[in-house]
Parts: structure tokens; sequence; C-alpha cells
């Protein structure tokens, strides 16, 4: 029995989150259970990483007294979010290659920037300035034994699209466990309607957009020359 | 709070009655000078967290709208070249897809900052520099009771020397269409850098270079912002795809309310008054986007979206 791996399960409170017209952002909530702990101390660590998003980056320098763009370097492999909670501190849980392994922590991130390592810890600074990189080592709690819950919020500015939330379970620093579950965040209605439109039938869109504005126009004008 | 409105180009969240506001305050100023507002309305959109593409392609839609509603109050009252309007607007035509080209180049080499920076701050400031200098001298003429100086030359040969003259019998004059065309071109490289209509350049131009009239010259220069933020709009949204109509709506709403108010109050105050208050709002913002410039950056990088 004890030398049985630990099993994990975990399922999120809403897998779909619905961006309308009053949207500001998401709040949901991973739970799950871990069976067969065989009173090892285990940790959970919940890893959101939302679609990858084109970026690049560049070093402001001082030319002639004024603050100038360097070369952009192009940052491939950068989610548009990335969110680590977990039980406590990380480098407590497992040590760095651990960690990488399973994609925790902003440590592990996949980035590719050209520059060098200063350009690489920019766009972790800047991203996580914007509040779309985080970690929060209190994220999950144990409500009781076995049980756990973790709070995700997710910043209105988090990108549309599929994330994948993997929760992954360590014991004495090894990950032995591990779910992973998808998590879309969409646009739906009137925003659904828009976007749509939008990008699939650019030019049409040009000219509704162009026409409504100068119909307001004239129609202003027109209340305004009875008054 | 239950006005946060999403965008759903833009995607982010805003008040919306903080936009109506600021459309209404923009197309207020843009009634009563005669200019597009986009100078004020791109740097406000930003500040409040919409991405400065979709600012700047969204707000070329409620120039235009805001500019519809107050061009009817003037040509009602016969203030509208429709002539020169129209040989401004192909200029502006033809600059406008140029300026494209020059920003898209910008932006793939990371300059695109620097260029609307620097923009703002040599052609604000030059610009109100000159209005200022000039309007506050006629005030203070006027205050000791000196008549105006006869203008330096009647017939400029920039103007009557060149081929192709053609009548602009609203405006009262019968010169050469190239000025006009080249104006309206250089005007629209502006617009597409600087994502401004380009108004605060044609009107002074207008004044001292094609020597209009001044009662033509607000309503003619609205007619050509119609003509070019149309157009622009269309640039936008058909290959940017950077235009949020939700967010022009709420510019809109306030902005064509603005306007009419702006242009009625514009009648109350006296041109050279109206010229210096003018010339002060340019200079501050072209100067405060100048500072950006100059001041120490939060951050030694700065993120930029990728592929241009």
């Amino acid at each position: 029995m004890a030398d049985l791996p630990p099993q994990l399960s975990a399922d999120l409170t809403n897998a779909n989150v619905e961006v309308n017209a009053g949207y500001s952002g998401a709040s949901i909530s991973v739970f799950g259970a871990v069976f067969g702990l065989a009173d090892r101390p285990s940790d959970v660590v919940v890893v959101v990483r939302g679609p990858d998003a084109p970026l690049a980056v560049a070093r402001r320098e001082r030319r002639a007294g004024l603050w100038l763009n360097g070369t952009p370097q192009k940052v491939s492999g950068a989610p548009g979010f990335h969110l680590t909670a977990s039980s406590r501190d990380l480098d407590l849980i497992a040590d760095r290659r651990a960690l990488q392994a399973a994609g925790a922590g902003l440590d592990s991130l996949p980035l590719e920037v050209g520059g060098g390592p200063d350009f690489t810890r920019a766009v972790i600074r800047l991203k996580s300035g914007e509040g779309l990189y985080a970690v929060d080592p209190k994220g999950v709690r144990f409500v009781d034994r076995g049980l756990f819950r973790a709070r995700i919020d997710l910043p209105v500015s988090a990108p549309v699209g599929l994330y994948r939330v993997d929760v992954i379970l360590f014991q004495d620093g090894r990950a032995v466990s591990r779910r992973s579950r998808d998590l879309t965040i969409e646009k739906v209605g009137i925003e659904r309607l828009i976007s749509g439109f939008a990008h699939q039938r650019p030019w049409s869109y040009g000219v509704v957009s162009v026409l409504i504005a100068l119909a307001a126009g004239w129609a202003a004008s027109a209340a305004f020359r009875r008054v | 709070m239950p006005l946060d409105v999403y965008l759903p180009i833009a995607e982010v969240s805003v008040n919306a009655p903080l936009l109506v506001a600021a459309g209404a305050l923009v197309g207020f100023i843009s009634g009563m000078f005669g200019i597009g507002g986009g100078f004020l309305m791109t740097p406000l959109l930003v500040f409040l967290g919409v991405p400065a593409p979709v600012a700047v392609a969204s707000m070329s839609g409620h120039v235009a709208a805001s500019s519809t509603s107050s061009v009817l109050a003037y040509s009602a009252s016969r203030g509208v070249d429709f002539r020169m309007g129209g040989v401004l607007a192909a200029g502006g035509a033809l600059g406008s897809l140029a300026g494209v080209e020059v920003f898209r180049w910008l932006r793939l080499a990371g300059q695109a900052d620097l260029a609307v920076a620097l923009a703002y701050l040599v052609f604000l400031g030059v610009i109100g520099g000159l209005m200022l200098w000039e309007s506050v001298g006629a005030l203070s003429r006027r205050r000791r009771g000196e008549a105006d100086p006869p203008p330096a030359q009647k017939r400029p040969p920039l103007l009557y020397g060149l081929p192709l003259r053609m009548k602009f019998p609203r405006s009262r004059l019968y010169i050469s269409v190239l000025p006009p065309l080249a104006l309206g071109a250089f005007v629209g490289v502006l617009s597409a850098v600087m994502g401004v209509g380009g108004g605060f350049i044609l009107v002074p131009a207008m004044i001292y270079l094609l020597r209009m009239p001044a009662s033509v010259v607000v309503g003619t220069s609205l007619f050509q912002i119609i003509l070019t933020t149309s157009l622009t709009t269309l640039l936008q949204a058909g290959r940017n795809q950077t235009v949020d109509i939700v967010l022009t709506c709420l510019l809109v709403l306030g902005g064509v309310f603005g306007a009419q108010l702006g242009a009625r109050a514009s009648a109350r105050f006296r041109p050279e008054a109206l010229r210096v208050l003018l010339a002060l709002l340019i200079l501050a913002i072209g100067l405060s986007m100048g500072l950006r410039l100059v001041l120490d950056p939060a951050d030694p990088f700065v993120l930029l979206p990728a592929g241009g």
C-alpha cells in the first residue's frame, strides 16, 4: 500500500469563462483531492498557462539626451498568461530542475529571447507588472486531509483563447502525479458577434463603422437644428 | 462597477461614462476650433489603457462623426469650401497611404514610439508656438488700437506662379492646385504616423499659406477631416482590424453633442482669443509628449507587439 504512488484528482469550478459586455476578469477555483498520501509531506502546484502571444522586447537607450528604443528582440515561447499557485514556496517544494520539468514557476518559462538573459528577465518583469505572470506561494490551500483548493484570478487583460491548467503533486521534491484540465476564455454574445465580424469580414466591418460614424454625426446635427 | 464595458476589439474593460465624457470634451474642442481633436484623444485613450493601435484606429471614426456633426452646422452658414476640401482630401488620401507604409517600417525598426513622440513634439510645438506668437501679437495690437499690418505680399508666387490654376469661388481664390494638394498629402502622412486628423496643421496653413478667408477655414478643414478620417477608418479596419466599433460609438455619443456645443460657443469668442487658447492647448500636448523622450523611463526595457 505504501509503495503505491498517490493518486490525484482535480477539476475546475468553471472550465469555460464567458467574455460578455460586462466582463471584468474572472475568478475560478481548482479543487481536488490526493488519495494515498501515505503520511508523506505532499505539495500541490497548480500551473495555469494561456495561449502564446507573439512579442518583442527592446532596451531603452539614451542617445543625444533622448531615450530611444534599441533593436527589438523577438520573443518566442511567451504565454499570454502564466500563473503558478502552490501550497508553499516553490523552492521549498522541489529543486530548480524538477520545477522546470514540471513547468512550474517563472524560471521554467520556455522563453527564447535574443539579446541575452537581461532581455529574458525584462520580459518576465514587465509581464509580471501587467499582472499576466504571477507566482502565488499561498495559492493552494489544503482544506481537509487530502482535499485542496486553489483560487485563480484571471485579470481582464488575460488574453482570450485556450488555457491549460496543470495540477501537479510533489512528494520529496519529485513530481509524482499530474492532472491536466482545459480552460477556455471566449467572447460570447455581442462581443463575439462584433469581434467575428471585424476579423472575418474586415472591409465590410470598416464600411459599417464609417456609416455609423457619419450617420451619428448627421443625426446629432439634425437633432440640434430643431432645438 | 456595472458601468464598465468590455471592448470587443481592444480587449480591455473601460468605464463607459468616462469615455462618453472624454468624447464630449474632445468633440467640444473639435467643433470650437475646427480641428479633429485626434492629437488630444489618442494620448487620452492610451492613458485610459486602450492599446495604441486600437486607440488610433477607433479614434478616427470618432473624429469623422464629430466633424460631420459640426460641418453641417458650418455649411448651413456657407462656411465650407467643398472644392478646396476635396482637393486637400485627394492629397490627404495619397499621403495617408504613403504614411501607413512609413509607419509600418518604423514599427518594424522598433522606433514607432520615438517617431510619434518626436512628431508630436516638433509639429505641435512649432505650430503652437507660431500660433501663439501671431495671435498674442494681434491681440496686443488691438488693445493698443493699431490696425492689423497688411499681408507681406498680396499674390505670393507659391500660389500664383505654379501651373494648374483652379477657381475656388467660396474662398475667393484663383490659385494653383498644387500647394493645397501638397499640403493635403503632408497632413495625410502625419495623420497616419501620429494618429490625428491633421486639423491643427491645416487650419493655420489655410490661413497663412493658402490665404483663405477665415470665415471658410474652419468648415473646410472639418470637411477635409471627414473625408480623410473615413478613409483611415476603412483602411485601419480592413488592413489592421484595429477599429473597435464599441469604443467608437461611446466616443461618438459624447462627441457629436460636444461638437455642436463647441461650434455654437466659437461664435461668442473673438477669433484671436480663440487662437491663443488653441495655441496653448497644442503647445501643452506637444511638450508633454516630448517629455517622454527626456524623462528616465520607469523600466529600462519595453515590450512591443511582434510581427509589425
